[in-house]
């Protein structure tokens, strides 16, 4: 015993007690996500499911759950249910439905069940019955049934294209009469058409409008009447399908994103399926308030800012970590610096959020549009959350951390190459920019990598400095000056709190909020982990030098 | 080496001799402007620093100023003047009216007191209007008594016009309607000594008047059914003499008060019948003047002796609501004669019969101005449409206009960090409601339900998250192998980086039913966890000695795996059981009956757990730093002694590094105070004061992340919320300054072994 409490093999297993927690709970999230997150492009299997109240269902199961309710009598039973998705929002009204267990009396996986993403109402479950496409119409007899009902549907996408199209070129045609029109009825309600200059110059530019139109005149209708046309071909392109309980609705092949009989599916087409699903993810558009669809102009604005971030920190916080180590004599001064980099590293993000909204935005935002966009005021400018002031606070708050590394980095350079340097007759900033920075430079990577990470996975900030749920243009495109600094964005990190939390139906987001938490928990770790090797290289990197 | 010299000879013989000193000119210019940046870098630290705080303190520094008044103009109107009854101003202060006793209604501007517009109401012979009120706190409705039993009610719009000029206010006067007082006898018409009219939004009105008699009578106007009711209230009302009276704006309460400091609430929510529900003595001496506030609950009485007090009904234990007096505020010398009510707020302004006024904020009971308005008796006064200037008129025809600058009134370090009587609460509370759905919402911006919440989940956070944090950093430094050590590292900064909106989005949708769901299973591992232990290490002194110790040393950790796996196992299984035995077979309902605690399903322990993963590796990292950079010279003098491993860690290292491990509780610390998603997303966000584990909280960075976003830049909750975050700054500043520099202390103590 006295041996026993002596050695405290107890307490060193209490010890490592600790350690297994936390890397229990490392595991658990991690796992989470990764099941969760890769899971939800695995095409799933429909159930058809009847029940003895004489209902059918026709979805995916989603989850069970078992519990124990007091019935009537006051006993306690046993209840295990299953949770269906049964899409079809626009029949239904609810995405899900909850099944008692015994009340279930048959279930198969009918092969002919198909599933289908519409761009709106969210999926739709049912059978397809009858194929129309224009003229032709092909019934579950015939032999190329689904071939055909595959074609119709890449015809009526076609049709969709050359709608947009034609539409585009209506617009572009009409802009020059739009934009007369706008001009006449500006001038109207003013105080210039009052004066006999301001009604001659209103009646040219009427007899410019009329003269336009009837210019155009000719084009127009032909366009119009092909508009006409292609819509009614898109309109006669769609699919008799029949709900679980046999309803039979109409689909317009326009409307759907892809439609799937995952029952009949190998496993080598649901893996293409599921490879076409992961690239809609990454590269497309939302859909549906963010619900389905991709998250690429999340991704594209959450790089963005981190680029512009990076722009502003990466100089300052170089340089200070240069004046920290190269320049400033060692004393009271440089200890308070160093003590404010590690304040500022400590200080919460949403105080750093706070001052860019307060002075970013509203002190210089609002400065900027009294001089330079007076013309568009009330209406701010950059006197509004945009991309720049999202980026300049967080080089803020990730400063400390370029600093930090960039510290790291050049307290490695060794002393003596410093002073061979100077020895030769170099500068002090000759000597910088020839030894220390390129063998600081892993330190800097470090640090820029490191304030990266820190900064993709912020949201806080952003949330009061410009990130928004939906936005309509991106910051970078390609109309002059192709980058605009004042446009809000999106954020992946924001777009996990919005779809998880704000959404109108978070049941049916969570996937997508899954999956979104993946990609950024992968781009974080990623580049963690590309951090941690750098700063592991450059710390053996003179251990062993002959300096 | 070698390459460099051939490169700096070979550049040495392409320039002249003479461009030699042009060329150190450019090294040394180079090298100068380089020392300017790069030395500009380094204060821009400080500065940026001190730019955050400053410009916190700067934005949040106008909560704590007062009112200031400042004398605009005064005009003599002179003796010949007829007496003013009613005065207003447009919302931009532009125009000012005044209504006189002979029915002229006057509109001046007011940078030169010029008249603009003249306007006349048509009297009777011989007929004064005597008494006179507005309608609204908002709309310009008026209604005037006069001494011939006519009751003329009328509307003032100010429009504002806009042109090339710039704007112009135009305004304009319209009678709505006159009246005929059904006279008492035939030859002596009815008087309106005192008259109180509203409006409410739905256009129906509501006149109150007291006759030559002292009889008091009301009108209402139904504007849907267009019916007309009469009442006389002298019945209810006794013998008292009705000195004072108010209605609220709604026309729902009306007060009376009389000269004996009596007072009467009566409900006027049925039009065919008054109902009087208390009668209260409210001042020893007579009253004087009463007047609703803004929001139709509080009512400031003002008495002959010069006390000013609100009053509003107060939920009883009857469950029946009774007016009790909330403030009281500082008296004036004289009777108090008016009391003026601002459109925009809380603020009320008291004046007594030497002219003398007071400026007031009911929430917060404090009176914010004293000042000189008039050298008379006043008869009429106003608040400007944004409560930013007072008009006062005297009974020497002296008009004078008072700029009011009063941009933060419900902000006083009462209103921030004490209880408070809000209106319609039974007791003074700390309460945290910064808007509401209406204009007349009194907003309630105490800080301590948020700070209070803060410290909560940190509390959770930190007694969930010190003692795994601790321990792993012990036995990761001092017990493990190697290879484990090593690899630990990485995985636990991986950890710190995790951004904390994925870990409060699995706290919010995922770990949250989970704790609801296995509730009893998550309470009973803190109970099993330690049994199993026991039992554990009971088996392991079981194993002889000799094989126990040829376990490779560090290994042990493996040995946990099965024991916490058990745990979890049978707090799992035993569940059910206990659930069904001791809590009625539903924990929650059973916490909701026996002590009355909700379940919420997003509650402080989510959130303690959650932020764990955001504190454990803070304190992890740094305590594992700590006791590694103990000299390993103390503890191999210790292992030399004889001491076991253990003993070397409790008695030689652990003190040694217990600094450091403090400092890395106060850097955990400071990353839970100021987390923001996880707790916005874990918690229902509901600031309560209410440190049981089963329900949420709302903290200081939540409160600031979901509301700055639509508060009005300047406003007091945009400066409230800043001053939030300059809490916060301040808390975190104060614990890292404490966290380096017990590490600085802690290095210079250790450098010498």
């Amino acid at each position: 015993m006295n041996y026993a409490k002596k050695s405290g093999d107890s307490y060193i297993l209490a010890a490592s007690m600790g350690l297994i927690i936390s890397l229990a709970m490392v595991g658990w999230i991690v796992v989470v996500i990764l099941i969760k997150g890769l899971g939800f492009f695995w095409p799933r299997d429909t159930y058809f499911v009847q029940t003895n109240d004489g209902s059918s269902y026709l979805g995916e199961s989603w989850a069970e759950k078992s519990d124990e309710i007091q019935i009537q009598s006051g006993e306690r039973v046993k209840r295990k249910q299953y949770q269906l998705k049964i899409g079809n929002r626009d029949v239904y009204g609810r995405d899900f439905v909850w099944l008692d267990a015994k009340d279930i009396e048959a279930e198969n996986r009918p092969q002919l069940a198909t599933t289908f993403e519409r761009l709106e109402f969210g999926n739709f479950y049912g059978f397809i019955k009858v194929v129309h496409s224009g003229d032709k119409q092909f019934d579950s007899e015939h032999p190329d049934f689904l071939d055909e009902a595959y074609n119709a549907h890449d015809l009526a996408l076609d049709t969709k294209g050359e709608i947009e199209d034609t539409r585009g070129e209506i617009t572009s045609l009409t802009e020059p009469l739009t934009n007369l029109q706008r001009e006449i009825a500006l001038l109207e309600i003013s105080a210039e058409s009052r004066t006999t200059a301001g009604q001659q110059k209103l009646e040219v530019l009427r007899k410019t409008a009329e003269e336009t139109e009837l210019n155009i005149a000719e084009e127009y209708q032909a366009l119009n009447k092909k508009l006409e046309e292609l819509l009614l071909k898109d309109h006669a392109i769609y699919l008799t399908v029949e709900t679980a309980e046999g309803k039979s609705r109409e689909i317009h092949l326009s409307h759907v994103v892809r439609f799937f009989q995952p029952n009949d599916m190998g496993v080598l087409a649901k893996s293409w399926h599921y490879a076409g699903k992961l690239w809609e993810f990454v590269a497309d558009d939302p859909r549906e308030s963010n619900t389905e669809g991709g998250v690429f102009p999340a991704i594209f604005g959450t790089v963005l800012m981190v680029l512009l971030m990076s722009i502003a920190v990466v100089p300052f916080g170089v340089m200070a970590a240069i004046y920290l180590n190269e320049y400033a004599k060692q004393g009271p001064l440089v200890r308070f610096i160093r003590l404010s980099v590690n304040n500022l590293a400590g200080v919460p993000s949403i105080v750093f959020g706070v001052f860019g909204l307060g002075f970013f935005i509203y002190v210089i935002g609002a400065s900027i549009d009294q001089i330079l966009f007076s013309d568009k005021l009330p209406e701010p400018t950059f006197g509004t959350g945009g991309i720049l002031w999202a980026s300049l606070t967080l080089a803020l708050l990730t400063l400390p951390v370029v600093v930090v590394a960039t510290e790291e980095g050049l307290l490695a350079v060794p002393r003596a190459n410093k002073e061979g340097a100077l020895a030769l007759g170099s500068t002090r900033w000759q000597m910088i920019r020839k030894v220390v920075l390129p063998n600081a430079m892993p330190g800097i990577l470090t640090g820029l990598i490191l304030a990266i990470s820190r900064g993709a996975g912020e949201v806080a900030p952003l949330m009061i400095t410009g990130v928004v749920k939906l936005a309509p243009t991106m910051p970078l495109d390609a109309a002059f000056p192709f980058l605009h600094l004042d446009r809000k964005f999106m954020h992946l990190g924001f777009h996990i709190y919005d779809v998880g939390f704000q959404s109108p139906n978070v049941e049916a987001a969570k996937p997508m909020v899954y999956s979104t938490a993946l990609l950024l928990i992968v781009l974080v770790i990623l580049l963690n982990i590309v951090a941690i090797y750098f700063r592991n290289r450059l710390r053996k990197r003179y251990k062993t030098s002959t300096f | 080496m070698q390459s460099t010299e051939k490169k700096n000879k070979s550049r040495r013989k392409r320039e002249p001799q003479d461009h030699q000193n042009t060329h150190y000119e450019k090294v040394y210019r180079s090298d100068r402007i380089a020392r300017y940046f790069i030395t500009a870098g380094g204060y821009g630290i400080i500065v940026s620093i001190l730019a955050i705080m400053l410009f916190l303190i700067y934005q949040s520094l106008p909560l704590a100023g007062g009112a200031s008044i400042t004398e605009m103009f005064s005009v003599k109107l002179g003796n010949d003047y007829p007496k003013v009854l009613l005065t207003g101003i447009d919302s931009y202060n532009e125009i000012f009216y005044n209504i006189d006793e002979n029915g002229n209604v006057r509109f001046y501007k007011t940078a030169d007191q010029e008249t603009v517009l003249k306007e006349k109401i048509v009297l009777l012979d011989g007929e004064k209007i005597v008494s006179a009120s507005k309608g609204s706190l908002t709309e310009d409705i008026i209604a005037l008594g006069t001494n011939q039993g006519r009751l003329i009610t009328a509307e003032i719009e100010m429009t504002p016009r806009y042109s090339e000029e710039g704007r112009e206010i135009i305004p304009s006067f319209g009678i709505e309607e006159t009246w005929q007082a059904p006279a008492e006898n035939d030859s002596i018409p009815l008087r309106f000594e005192k008259l109180v009219f509203r409006q409410n939004e739905d256009l129906y009105r509501f006149w109150s008047w007291v006759d030559q008699y002292g009889n008091a009578g009301i009108r209402i106007f139904d504007a849907d059914e267009d019916e007309e009711y009469t009442h006389q209230l002298s019945m209810e009302v006794g013998d008292a003499q009705i000195s004072a009276m108010s209605i609220s704006y709604n026309g729902e309460n009306y007060v009376f008060a009389t000269t004996d400091g009596q007072m009467f609430w009566f409900d006027g929510v049925d039009f065919e019948e008054l109902v009087l529900k208390e009668k209260w003595t409210a001042s020893g001496a007579g009253i004087t003047a009463v007047n609703y506030l803004l929001g139709d609950q509080a009512v400031v009485v003002g008495s002959a002796d010069g006390e000013v007090a609100t009053w509003f009904p107060v939920r009883t234990t009857a469950n029946i609501f009774k007016f009790q007096k909330i403030h009281e505020f500082r008296a004036h010398k004289a009777e108090v004669t008016q009391i003026f009510s601002s459109p925009r707020n809380r603020n009320f302004l008291t004046i007594d019969k030497s002219g003398r006024a007071q400026l007031h904020y009911s929430t917060s009971g404090k009176t914010q101005a004293s000042f000189k308005s008039a050298e008379n008796p006043v008869t009429a006064g106003s608040f400007a449409p944004k409560s930013n200037a007072l008009l006062v008129m005297d009974d020497q025809r002296n008009f004078g206009m008072f700029g009011l600058d009063n941009e933060h009134p419900e902000s006083t370090i009462n209103t921030l960090f004490g209880k408070v009587w809000y209106e319609g609460y039974s007791e003074p509370e700390f309460v945290w409601q910064s808007t509401g759905g209406t204009d007349e919402f009194e907003p309630k911006i105490s800080l301590i339900p948020v700070i209070f919440g803060t410290l909560k989940g940190t509390l959770y956070a930190m007694l969930f998250s010190i003692p795994i944090a601790i321990l792993a950093a012990i036995y990761v430094s001092q017990f493990a192998p190697a290879w484990l050590a090593r690899s630990i590292k990485p995985t636990v900064e991986i950890m710190a980086a995790l951004p904390s909106v994925v870990i409060g989005f699995l706290a919010g949708l995922y770990f949250s039913p989970i704790f609801e769901d296995h509730l009893i299973t998550i309470l009973m591992i803190n109970f099993w966890l330690p049994v199993v232990f026991v039992i554990g290490i009971v088996l392991w002194r079981i194993i002889p000695e000799e094989k126990r110790t040829k376990f490779p040393q560090g290994w042990e950790i493996l040995y946990m795996i099965p024991i916490l796996v058990l745990t979890i196992a049978l707090s799992w299984w035993f569940a059910k059981p206990i659930e069904t035995m001791f809590f009625e077979g539903n924990f929650q309902q059973w916490l909701y009956a026996t002590i009355g605690v909700t379940y919420e399903t997003r509650n402080s322990l989510v959130v303690g757990f959650a932020l764990g993963f955001a504190v454990i590796p803070i304190i992890f990292t740094m305590s594992e730093d700590s006791i590694s950079n103990v000299p390993e010279s103390l503890s191999s003098a210790s292992l030399a002694l004889g001491a076991s491993r253990w003993q070397t860690v409790r008695r030689v290292v652990l003190p040694a590094a217990s600094g450091g491990i403090f400092a890395a509780i106060m850097l955990g610390l400071g990353r839970a105070v100021g987390e923001t998603m996880i707790v916005l997303m874990a918690t229902g966000n509901t600031p309560i004061l209410d440190i049981n584990p089963f329900n949420g909280f709302r903290a200081m960075s939540a409160s600031i992340a979901v509301e700055i976003p639509e508060a009005p830049v300047g406003g007091t909750l945009y400066r409230v919320l800043f001053l939030t975050a300059l809490l916060l700054f301040l808390f975190t500043f104060v614990l890292n300054t404490l966290s380096s520099l017990i590490g600085d202390r802690l290095r210079k103590k250790y450098a010498r072994f």
